[in-house]
């Protein structure tokens, strides 16, 4: 093969130990800059990326002043605010496109890798007399979750945008946040473990010197160590997505560790077997891997507080000295989207940590001030809390349906399957507000009008449908199911049923 | 957003307490003031975080309980609700979406109606769609002509 000059330069920087793997996917998961800044400032890479984060970005235009441009991001809130009413839906829909996008790129590198035939000797990841299936079964089994995760988070939006209730449609919204949020970080996961796949498979190739038996055990020791994560992603419960996002940093840091370990293995065996002159091809194969446009970033910098310290805020977007870790756009798009409650703010620095490479637990796990205002913040909509705010061991409130369980199977005839079952409708009241809400208390001023919430709701529905001699379309239920929710000031936050 | 502050405290004395501090000396005096206004915005005057339309509406009742007036409190409930879900009033086609708006309105009315007169809105809603009144119909009060003959008063 003839090295292109690009990868001779790549490879030159590899052979340097400042590791990196990865150009940035063209859609999806945000620019990793690591492989960018080891080429030269032109690097053909990196003008691509200017390019593309020149374009005009609210933001970035209403900054404080002129000429201010590394400093933290001022803005009226209002203005925002307002933005956020029409900008939500969009923000959403370009997320999800994004993800989209990463996951069929995702897909057709894992295909490629799977129907690659093996070389002589039956050596390659697809070889190897089928040792090494199971991960590819692995890799393709997170496809369908992912899949699964984007069809119902493109479904909560179309509701939404049908819904003619805003409340409803951004209660709506933020249901479909905590699958959008899944899917961002399963997307990042899954394409640091296709890394490892294309790496076992360049090794099995061309480092015959490194033992099959070594690689069976490397790769069964990484996909132990993605595997939680990627369950608690797959799980589509909104509080274990949550975790394994903020926890994402600090697993692909350990990810980098390993996969730098293998390839150091790799190249110090052959070095062994006297194979020095095949070290430079095994390590531009390496190389194609990153060619590959996923996703492992750069090694966690030694000193984790200083490098923390040099992100800041431009018109391109999140900047570490010269270099851009994510875009205006994205940055943008971000905000919108925590302060919609749709995404949460430690989700998505956890994200822009593991574009800039800070991988290491920090502190407080936090970005500089600037990128944490440029990033927003947002209403704490899912019930999550730092540890010890709530109390350690103290109990949240219980959820509760809104939609009543006893008419589960009215309901289901209405469109309330899967992604918008009645399941997905549980809210978290106190438990005064609760028994209020089903009768107790002494709200009740007047005696002959019960107001419990079940038989309210549905007398309703059933009256209303009755008087309109037909079915209630699932956005007519919605609408009303809205308007008393306000009447009742239950909360519009949406958590599924976790209970029996 | 709701919080759910609305069912913390001693919602009755909260009520009259903000009722009181806007110069009445009853919800309904208050309600009366503000004819055709949706129950939800009656309680966003009186507290937009901490009062729920519910507390209004049942308020109201108590009141109407005590002064005989109950049926008169029930057409007063369908003029508010009506006003938020048909704001220019009857349609002048009942289509399907239409019918369906009107439908969750009646409905809707239903629900928020006392035991006593459960049956007797039931009909009078289905009343309404068998003979409907006017396109642009919008009742300002309890007292509304149609109404009446609807829902005529019962009470002494």
């Amino acid at each position: 093969m003839t090295p292109s000059p690009l990868l001779l330069l790549l490879a030159c920087s590899l052979l340097t130990g400042c590791a990196s793997m990865t150009p940035p996917p063209s859609r999806g998961i945000p620019p990793t800059p690591a492989l960018a800044q080891q080429l030269s400032d032109e690097g053909p890479q990196r003008l691509h990326w200017r390019q593309s984060s020149r374009k005009t970005v609210p933001w970035a235009d209403t900054r404080s002043t002129a000429g201010d441009a590394e400093s933290g991001v001022v803005r009226d809130t209002s203005v925002t605010e307002q933005q956020n009413a029409t900008g939500t839906p969009h923000a959403v829909r370009t997320a999800l496109g994004e993800v989209k996008g990463s996951t069929h790129t995702l897909a057709d590198a894992l295909s490629k890798l799977a129907t690659r035939p093996p070389s002589l000797g039956n050596r390659g990841l697809s070889g190897a007399n089928g040792a090494f299936v199971r991960h590819f079964d692995y890799g393709f089994n997170q496809l369908l979750w992912l899949r699964g995760a984007l069809g119902s988070a493109s479904m909560l939006t179309d509701v939404a945008s049908q819904v003619a209730d805003s409340e409803m449609e951004l209660a709506l919204l933020r249901m479909s946040g905590p699958r959008l949020q899944a899917s961002m970080s399963g997307a990042m996961l899954l394409a640091a473990w296709i890394d490892f796949l294309h790496l076992a498979d360049v090794v099995l190739r061309e480092c015959p010197a490194y033992s099959v038996e070594k690689l069976i055990r490397d790769m069964r020791r990484v996909q132990g160590l993605v595997e939680p994560s990627m369950a608690a992603l797959a799980s589509a419960d909104p509080e274990r997505v949550e975790a394994a996002a903020r926890a994402l940093p600090e697993l692909m840091g350990q990810l980098t560790r390993e996969f730098l370990s293998i390839r150091e293995g790799a190249r110090v065996a052959m070095e062994r077997a006297g194979q020095a002159i095949a070290v430079a091809q095994l390590v531009e194969m390496i190389t194609m891997v990153s060619a590959m446009k996923l996703a492992l970033p750069r090694l966690p910098p030694a000193a984790p507080a200083t490098f923390g310290a040099g992100l800041v805020v431009s018109s391109n977007g999140v900047m570490m000295g010269s270099q851009l870790v994510v875009s205006a756009e994205w940055v943008e798009m971000m905000r919108r989207l925590v302060q919609a409650g749709v995404l949460s703010a430690s989700a998505v620095s956890a994200a822009v940590r593991i574009h800039a490479g800070m991988m290491m637990a920090q502190a407080h796990g936090d970005l500089p001030k600037g990128v944490r205002d440029a990033l927003g913040e947002g209403p704490e909509v899912r019930g999550m809390h730092e540890t010890g705010k709530a109390g350690a061991g103290m109990a949240e409130p219980p959820e509760h349906h809104v939609l009543p369980r006893e008419f589960r199977e009215w309901f289901e005839k209405r469109g309330f399957t899967g992604a918008m079952s009645i399941d997905q409708f549980c809210v978290r009241m106190e438990r005064a507000s609760h028994e209020a809400i089903h009768g107790g208390g002494n709200w009740k001023l007047g005696r002959t009008w019960p107001g419990e919430w079940n038989r309210m709701i549905m007398t309703a529905l059933l009256d209303a449908e009755n008087k309109a001699g037909r079915m209630l379309t699932r956005n007519e239920i919605l609408k009303n199911v809205a308007k008393r929710m306000r009447d009742y000031q239950i909360p519009m936050n949406f958590i599924p049923w976790r209970g029996p | 957003m709701s919080d759910g502050r609305a069912w913390q405290g001693n919602v009755k004395a909260r009520l009259y307490e903000r009722v009181r501090k806007r110069g009445y000396d009853s919800l309904t005096a208050f309600a009366e003031a503000r004819p055709a206004v949706p129950l939800y915005l009656l309680a966003e005057e009186l507290g937009k975080d901490d009062v729920a339309a519910v507390q209004v509406l049942s308020g109201l009742l108590a009141e109407a309980e005590q002064r005989k007036q109950v049926t008169r409190f029930v057409r007063d409930v369908l003029v508010r609700e009506l006003s938020e879900s048909l704001p220019n009033g009857w349609p002048t086609v009942l289509d399907d979406a239409n019918r369906g708006e009107v439908a969750m309105a009646l409905g809707t009315w239903t629900a928020y109606t006392p035991t006593t007169h459960e049956e007797r809105v039931r009909r009078a809603g289905a009343a309404l769609l068998a003979t409907p009144p006017p396109a642009g119909w919008r009742p300002l009060g309890p007292d509304d002509e149609l109404l009446r003959m609807l829902l005529p008063d019962e009470e002494a």
